[in-house]
């Protein structure tokens, strides 16, 4: 049977351990399960990049990241969190505001893609969004392919 | 950086998961871009290969004619070798795209002499390998994976040393080569969809806003690049008009000149 003392002590390193998990959790993270949204596109040929967006929204904030797209490419850009109860979106529009994502787009949960087959070259808005999560900050991550 | 060939487990629940999803959740159709103009994030720049992809698509291209492996000048200046670093990793994809082995396998062992030049060769070192290896073995996806991890190896181990600046000047490098290539495949066949990969205004402005954040770089071959930037801007910024077969010329001929700076000691 474990003292007092030592009931203590396991609390106190327990919340350490958590508290650690917790600040530990990094960008790094949220573009893992980015890189898991992208990985059957891969075998469909899909040339993933090594770059990516990334960073903290809170619940409900959203932000925008520019891109290049060329006419005669398509693309996907997926996003993730490591916050499994967190509910995330990314959408995509052309220079005009417009929306320009093809209806396969999709999200679930700490998961979203958005699929686009540019009918012009030039910049495009993503917009990615935190809509629900039970962290003060969330993490995300961007990372987009082409074929 | 974590790589997709090391995922897996997670690949088959992604799929279920878009399965049993209901599809994109309800985006509007328009929305206010002004609105995040603040928000907006700093441009990440294509990689030589997707302009080269698009080009590809819309006709046959002779990549062999743009292949060069020749070592050219050294230099001890930092900027300068992340230029010609970026110059030469574009050299790669066109040697990718022209499936030549030798020419890939010369430029791996190119790039990461000039890696070791700015300090940061352990960082490629692998990846050199695995270019080599892959080239042998005729794997072009290997290759132009691994293109992109290298540049992108070298651009974090100099973000990892407060060097952002000379990441930036090799993103820089690659653009320009990509930009000359694209300009020189369009004026020798010119389509108005070829021309129309140009438009890239705000790569441009992106470009030329971190040159303007480097003061310290005082060299000859950056203040051509800021000018070179300013000729550009009106010839692709046509206001929703297609650009021109003269415009496409001119632009050649102004990356010409810049690659000539670039990859030579004056």
């Amino acid at each position: 049977m474990m003292s007092t003392t030592g009931k203590v002590l396991a609390t106190a390193l327990l919340a350490v351990a958590a508290f650690s998990a917790k600040t530990l959790a990094s960008v790094d993270d949220a573009q893992a399960f980015a890189l898991q949204a992208a990985e059957p596109y891969v075998k469909e040929g899909f040339q993933v990049r090594e770059d990516y967006w990334g960073g903290d929204l809170g619940a409900g904030e959203k932000k925008a990241v520019r891109q290049q797209l060329f006419k005669g490419n398509e693309y996907w850009f997926w996003m993730g969190t490591e916050v499994e109860r967190a509910k995330i979106s990314v959408h995509i529009y052309d220079s005009d505001g417009k929306l320009v994502e093809q209806p396969d787009s999709w999200q679930k949960g700490h998961f979203a893609a958005a699929h686009v087959v540019p009918n012009a070259t030039g910049s495009y808005f993503i917009i990615v969004a935190v809509e629900e999560s039970p962290e003060e900050r969330t993490h995300w991550a961007l990372v987009y392919g082409f074929r | 950086m974590i790589s997709v060939t090391k995922i897996t487990s997670w690949a088959g629940f992604v799929v279920a998961a878009v399965a049993l999803s209901a599809g994109a959740a309800q985006a509007p159709q328009h929305i206010d871009v002004k609105q995040f103009s603040k928000k907006v994030e700093d441009v990440v720049v294509p990689l030589p290969n997707e302009v080269f992809g698009a080009l590809g698509k819309l006709g046959p291209v002779n990549w062999k004619e743009f292949v060069r492996t020749e070592k050219g000048a050294n230099f001890t200046e930092r900027p300068r070798i992340a230029l010609l670093l970026g110059t030469v990793i574009a050299d790669g994809f066109i040697a990718v795209q022209a499936e030549d082995a030798p020419a890939v396998k010369d430029i791996g062992q190119r790039v990461l002499a000039l890696a070791k030049g700015i300090g940061v060769g352990n960082s490629i070192t692998p990846h050199a390998k695995a270019i080599t290896e892959a080239a042998d073995k005729r794997q072009w996806d290997n290759v132009r994976q691994e293109l992109d991890r290298t540049q992108n190896s070298v651009q974090q181990a100099m973000n990892e040393v407060q060097d952002q600046k000379l990441s930036q000047l090799v993103s820089l490098g690659g653009w320009l080569r990509g930009t000359q290539v694209l300009t020189s495949v369009v004026s020798a066949h010119f389509t108005a969809q070829g021309a129309e990969l140009l438009h890239q205004p705000d790569l441009l402005e992106y470009f030329g806003q971190k040159l303007n954040s480097m003061p310290e770089y005082r060299m000859p071959v950056i203040e051509s690049i800021k000018g070179a930037l300013t000729e550009v801007r009106p010839l692709i910024a046509t206001g929703g008009k297609p650009i021109s077969a003269e415009a496409v010329k001119k632009i050649n001929l102004i990356t010409t000149r810049l690659d000539g700076e670039i990859v030579t000691r004056q």
